[in-house]
């Protein structure tokens, strides 16, 4: 029997993921009322694809709150999110407490393995006085969005390990082989680090791209040109992430950065690269807000405007360090109709919110319609239909989803 | 960077402005009182900040529901050396003495953006304070000093920092359109260093005074950096002035002696803090700047 012990969103996409490679699962979680709704195939995050697949294996999973049903489990990963603050600093006190809680009831045999975002040095510290026989770091970058296809099919798993020359225990060893991919083990804080090294490559990526863009928006060239042959180029790569945006949001890569700070400060290293792409990234986040204000608002003093998108991007509920959410927050004068698939109630702070039934009423006689989130339902919206319905011609729209004749349309990158 | 302590606008109970005789104190004053609001400037011939019995007469002034402005300083115009700082700093050690023993609703101090690096070509209110010569560093120590005095009595402090400004009654004649304004008038010319490439972003003053009235109305805290956004070069600028005057102005180019260098503001504070704020267009500015010429005796 494999553990997972923390079911927010990263442990419950790793368990349903290994149920369904076969294995039989026990999801706990000290929550009771969180078990109770996952016994009824009710989850607490929106995640494509994973309601489906736990349907599908809802046989080889059994949830609990009850923490004597992990003594007969051999395999734990500890799983709980690690939360954010306002300034996206990780607050590991909830992973400790149910550390701290939790080992009680493992087996002294059993290995466990720390799955949550750990900074370096964190499974070291659990290694100096723990009761189970074997400890591991193994690296997850959750992709709100993507998150099941990546648990089925990651493209490495990166073990932290007291000793990386040591033998991994047969159970850990077979989960590993079932998803057919390299295992990489290396030492505890290698493979923390691991993790924050792959997301600074990925903000620097991001903030390239994002300053790239803007000055294209200014010469006539078009990014979306550019970017082709870039990823054509083997040093940059197919994958490269070359889309401009508003920024990063949803707070794991924000916490990276944080994080890396905060250690080049303890130990006196040069971070201000860090520093300039957070500095970027909150000036992209204002991109559509800089637009309105050089755009619209002179010719348009009093306008009504619409908002297609809350969440940080598409496929997620999430709502954590939206562009979206801080642009209507910076519009409190004006009256915002917005609409999401995804958002069913508004921020307490936005009060010149109203949310809209669908993406055509949140149109109606609208000055200016801003797509904040590129949602594929909103490209599929007929130009004419927004057109009927808007009484301005103003479309901002950042990831150039719409194509609707007879607006002024404002692109990212173009 | 800029934190409204009242959300909802309302008139500050007495504004009072010291450095009455200035430019932009002129079109402060003006504002405001077209706001209804009350105000009392205060120029250096009734109380000289250079000297110490200054602070005893703004401590017998000020009363604890008023907003103080500071505009008050010795101009690179009136002296670029270190006498001309140490004078701007006493005027602050003066004004600190008074500020740290005796609070008031709020200070508004008026910095400049010549506190900014220089290198630096996009200017956001968190961008490097890097003083360039005496005057820049005059500004910083002087938000230093006001900002531990007004810690020390608790009194809500915002730094106005103006690009560069222009309006028909400035005297301080530097290059951009005040200076070509009046040479175009005199002469018929506008003189250019190089081809003017330069860019850089001009505010008209009434468009300064209404935001440090909305500043002085919001009780702000914070830095906010008074600049349109919108950057244009020198040419133009001038371009645009003998647009508007309509007769045959020459642009002149000289020989340039420095490399070119551009400055932008990025608006976004002022954006998020007042939205409806609008800054005038330039060529609407300026068109603004030459019926004020020529109606009143600025020339």
């Amino acid at each position: 029997m494999i553990a997972f012990v923390g079911l927010s969103h990263l442990g419950l996409v790793h368990a349903v993921a290994t149920a369904a490679k076969g294995f039989n699962v026990t999801g706990f979680d000290p929550n009771p009322t969180l078990v109770e709704n996952l016994r009824c195939g009710d989850l607490p995050v929106f995640e494509p694809g994973l309601k489906e697949l736990l349907c599908q294996h809802t046989d080889q999973i059994q949830f609990t709150s009850d923490p004597k049903n992990l003594s007969s489990c051999e395999l734990v990963f500890l799983s709980l999110d690690v939360p954010t603050n306002d300034q996206n600093e990780s607050n590991l006190e909830p992973l400790r407490n149910l550390i701290t809680w939790a080992w009680n009831h493992f087996s002294p045999s059993a290995t466990c393995v720390v799955l949550s975002q750990v900074p370096p040095g964190f499974t070291r510290s659990l290694w100096i006085n723990k009761p189970v026989k074997h400890l591991f770091a193994q690296v997850e970058t959750l992709v709100f969005g993507n998150a099941v296809h990546r648990a089925l099919e990651p493209e490495r798993f990166i073990v932290g390990c007291a000793d990386p020359q040591e033998v991994f225990p047969s159970l850990y060893s077979e989960w590993q082989s079932a998803f057919n991919c390299p295992v990489l083990p290396m030492r505890f804080e290698s493979a923390e680090l691991a993790k924050i090294s792959i997301n600074c490559f990925l903000v620097s990526s991001v903030t390239t791209t994002n300053t790239l863009a803007e000055i294209c928006e200014h010469t006539g060239a078009d990014w979306s040109e550019i970017a082709p042959a870039l990823r054509l180029d083997r040093r940059i790569g197919p994958y490269a992430y070359l889309t401009p945006g508003l920024g990063i949001a949803g707070g794991n890569l924000e916490r990276d950065l944080v994080t890396v700070c905060q250690l080049a400060s303890r130990y006196g290293s040069h971070a201000e690269i860090v520093t300039a792409w957070q500095n970027n990234s909150r000036y992209r986040a204002d991109w559509a807000l800089r637009q309105l204000h050089r755009v619209v608002l002179p010719r348009c003093s009093h306008p009504r405007i619409a908002v297609w998108g809350l969440t940080y991007k598409v496929d997620t509920h999430s709502m954590k360090n939206s562009a979206a959410v801080a642009l209507i927050a910076a519009l409190a004068p004006f009256q915002i109709t917005a609409f999401d698939p995804m958002v069913a109630s508004i921020p307490v702070h936005l009060a010149n919110l109203e949310l809209a039934p669908n993406a055509l009423a949140a149109c109606h006689e609208a000055d200016v319609l801003i797509v904040m989130t590129p949602w594929k339902h909103f490209s599929q919206v007929n130009p004419a239909e927004i057109q009927a319905e808007m009484r301005g011609r103003f479309i901002i729209d950042p990831y150039g989803i719409i194509s609707a004749p007879g607006f002024t349309h404002l692109q990212l990158g173009l | 960077m800029l934190e409204h302590l009242q959300k909802q606008a309302s008139h500050p109970n007495r504004v009072v402005i010291l450095g009455s005789k200035g430019f932009l104190a002129h079109a402060l004053v003006q504002h405001l009182t077209s706001e209804g609001i009350d105000c009392l400037a205060i120029g250096s011939s009734e109380m000289d900040l250079i000297h110490p019995d200054s602070m005893a007469k703004l401590s017998g002034l000020l009363q604890p529901d008023d907003s103080l402005v500071i505009t008050s300083a010795l101009t690179p115009d009136k002296g670029k050396d270190v006498a001309t700082l140490m004078k701007n700093l006493e005027m602050a050690r003066h004004l600190a003495s008074c500020l740290e023993n005796q609070g008031c609703s709020q200070v508004v101090y008026i910095s400049s953006d010549s506190v900014y690096d220089g290198k630096e070509s996009l200017i956001r209110e968190s961008s490097t304070r890097q003083a360039s010569d005496l005057y820049s560093l005059m500004h910083i120590a002087r938000e230093q000093i006001l900002s531990q005095a007004t810690a020390k009595s608790k009194t809500p402090l915002c730094f106005v920092c103006p690009c560069a400004i222009y309006g028909a009654a400035d005297t301080h004649n530097s290059y951009g359109p005040n200076r070509f304004f009046r040479t175009a008038l005199k002469d018929c010319k506008i003189t250019l260093f190089g081809n003017g490439e330069e860019i850089r972003d001009h505010i008209l003053v009434d468009d300064v005074a209404r935001l440090i009235g909305l500043c002085l109305t919001h009780r702000s805290v914070g830095i906010l950096n008074a600049a349109t956004g919108v950057a244009q070069s020198f040419h133009h600028v001038a371009e645009n002035i003998a647009d508007v005057l309509g007769s045959n102005v020459a642009i002149e180019c000289l020989p340039r002696t420095g490399a070119i260098t551009h400055r932008h503001f990025d608006p976004t504070v002022r954006i998020k803090a007042f939205p409806q704020f609008e800054p005038t267009p330039l060529s609407v500015g300026l068109a603004k700047m030459h019926r004020d010429l020529t109606t009143t005796s600025h020339k």
